[in-house]
Order: C-alpha cells, then sequence, then structure tokens
C-alpha cells in the first residue's frame, strides 16, 4: 500500500499528494510524514513546485480534516448525547466541553504536525464535543500548513535520505511522546506520595 | 457494627491507593521503557543517515533513484535497457511491468550501474561509510 502511494506521489506529484492528504486527514493509517518528505524530494528535484506541493497537501489535508469534524458533529454527537442521557451525566459532558474550549486550540494545531497519528481522533472528539468550527478551523489550517511546511522543507533539505528521515522524524515525535507522558506521571506518582 | 461499617471504606480506600500507586508506577515505567526504545531507534536511524546511502526500492523513479545517490541519471537508464529521458518519472515497478521484466533484475543492474558511475576513489556508501554530499 505505501509503495503503490509513494509510486503515484512520485508519478503524479502534487494532485496525488493532495488526494492522499485527504484520504490520510480522515482516518485511513497512511505514512503522511513519509509522504510529505518525498514531495520535499521531489521538489529540490525539479520535480515539483514548493508553494503547490505545500498548497495542495495543506488543501487536501484540511478537507480530510473538516471531514472527520462533521461526522464526529453530526454522528458522534447524536451518540454522545444518547449516552448522557442515559447515565444522566449532562454536567459531565458540559465540563468536558468546556474544557475543549480551553485546551482545544492546541490539541488541534499538535496533532497536526507533531503528533499526527492523533489528528483524525482529534477531529472526531472536536465534532463530537461541539468545539466551535471556526476555532477548529483556524488552529487545523495553521497546524497543517506549519506541518506541510515544516516537512517538505526538511525533505528538501535532506532529500537523498528520505527513508531514513521519515523513520527519524517519526521515532522522535514517539519519544517526545513518552517522554512527556513520564514526566505527567511521575508529577502524579509525587501527588500520590504526597497524599 | 458501626464501627466495622465505619472501618470497610477506610480498607477499600488503603487498597484503592495502594493499586493507584502501583498502577501509577508501572505506567511510568513503561513511559520510560518507550521512550527508551524511540530514543534508541531515532538514534540508529540517524547513523543510517549520516553513514549509509538510499536503498533501492520499487516506488523510486529512475531520476528519484540518481538523485539520491548522486550519479546522472543517463547510465542508470542504460544499464535497464532504455533510452535516457529525465522526464520519465515511472516507478521501477511499472516499468517492469511494461518491459515485462522482474523488478528485482532492475534494482540488481541498478546497483551495479550506480557502483559503476561512482568517481574513482569514493567507495560504495552501502553498508558502512557515505557516499559523496
Amino acid at each position: 500500500m505505501n509503495e503503490q502511494l509513494l509510486a503515484a506521489l512520485s508519478q503524479y506529484g502534487p494532485p496525488a499528494l493532495c488526494g492522499i492528504s485527504a484520504i490520510a486527514a480522515v482516518g485511513l493509517p497512511l505514512p503522511m510524514t513519509l509522504l510529505l518528505i518525498v514531495a520535499g524530494s521531489l521538489v529540490s528535484q525539479g520535480v515539483m513546485n514548493f508553494w503547490w506541493a505545500i498548497a495542495l497537501a495543506s488543501a487536501g489535508s484540511i478537507a480530510g480534516d473538516v471531514a472527520g469534524y462533521v461526522l464526529g458533529r453530526w454522528g458522534g454527537s447524536a451518540v454522545l448525547l444518547r449516552l448522557t442521557r442515559l447515565l444522566s451525566r449532562r454536567s459531565g459532558l458540559d465540563r468536558a466541553q468546556k474544557q475543549a474550549e480551553k485546551w482545544g486550540g492546541a490539541g488541534v494545531f499538535l496533532s497536526r504536525w507533531l503528533v499526527t497519528p492523533l489528528g483524525p481522533w482529534i477531529n472526531l472528539a472536536s465534532g463530537t464535543i461541539r468545539y466551535p468550527w471556526p476555532r477548529f478551523l483556524l488552529w487545523d489550517a495553521l497546524g497543517e500548513t506549519l506541518g506541510a511546511v515544516l516537512f517538505i522543507s526538511v525533505g528538501r533539505l535532506f532529500s537523498d535520505r528520505v527513508l531514513a528521515l521519515a523513520a527519524l522524524l517519526g521515532d522522535t515525535a514517539w519519544a517526545l511522546v513518552a517522554l512527556a507522558a513520564a514526566v505527567f506521571l511521575a508529577w502524579q506518582l509525587l501527588m500520590w506520595a504526597r497524599r | 457494627m458501626v464501627t466495622l461499617a465505619g472501618r470497610r471504606p477506610a480498607i477499600v480506600y488503603s487498597v484503592n491507593r495502594r493499586n493507584q500507586g502501583l498502577l501509577i508506577g508501572l505506567a511510568f515505567l513503561l513511559s520510560i521503557s518507550l521512550t527508551a526504545v524511540f530514543a534508541f531507534r531515532a538514534g540508529r536511524h540517524a547513523r543510517h543517515m549520516r553513514f549509509e546511502s538510499e536503498s533501492i526500492r520499487p516506488w523510486m523513479s529512475v531520476p528519484f533513484i540518481a538523485h539520491t545517490h548522486h550519479v546522472p541519471a543517463d547510465p542508470l537508464f542504460e544499464a535497464i535497457g532504455l533510452p535516457p529521458h529525465p522526464h520519465d518519472r515511472r516507478p521501477l515497478r511499472r516499468i517492469a511491468h511494461d518491459e515485462n521484466r522482474p523488478v528485482s533484475e532492475l534494482i540488481s543492474r541498478l546497483e551495479q550501474a550506480i557502483a559503476a558511475a561512482r568517481p574513482p576513489g569514493v567507495e560504495p556508501a552501502t553498508p558502512g561509510r557515505a557516499g559523496p554530499r
């Protein structure tokens, strides 16, 4: 599957990048970081235009993210409302919505370019808890554009080492996530010991 | 009865509290282990990036392979029996299909052509040494 996507990108360029970005943003586990880095390498080889690649990759991703948000808002909200009615926990849902409004922007923004595997889930969750859509769109567009600029530029810079670079960035991102979790849990452990 | 009833929640609370600490501790150890594993893997990829050439994959086109190995594309096209064409962006898999030849044969011919196309005195980069940058 990945080989076919990379072959399509190599052969058809930005339109393929746009389509694949949209499908990945909806939730299919596609190697977007690798594809953006390969796109950067193709830019460096003169096969793709830098700005076109960024514009189409961002546009595709934003379209897919919005689809995920809409799916969560219409489908997820109905399920959630039925559940809260069943459990009589309306106040919990309201609290979750307030928390999401406070921290949702950072979550949407960071999951576009730093912890990309969480992106589709955050889209669904944002729609489900009815995170305000203009704010979702703003953070989404900023994050996706930053991600496209970042990964395409890095691919352009290290255009002869794309596979190793994609693997390096993927593992570094997960190492950072695991480290953040470790710091949080250490703090929780400290609080537990003091109680 | 009152004393017993009063104590029971305290015992439950104490067990739950211990379990809670154990769970947090285990999750902490797991996250530290995962950090170490991913950091080790990242380090290995960084070394690979620095010292080894990219391997040839069926999704790559001939100009792409030429670029990643720092050799001209023309001898690579010739090595697989195709006329040199800088705009031929077909992946190796597609070329193999069009020419009715196995991909592995194309890759092996390209590897030989890359070794031959390197300037004299430059050792092949894979494995262990960096290619010309």
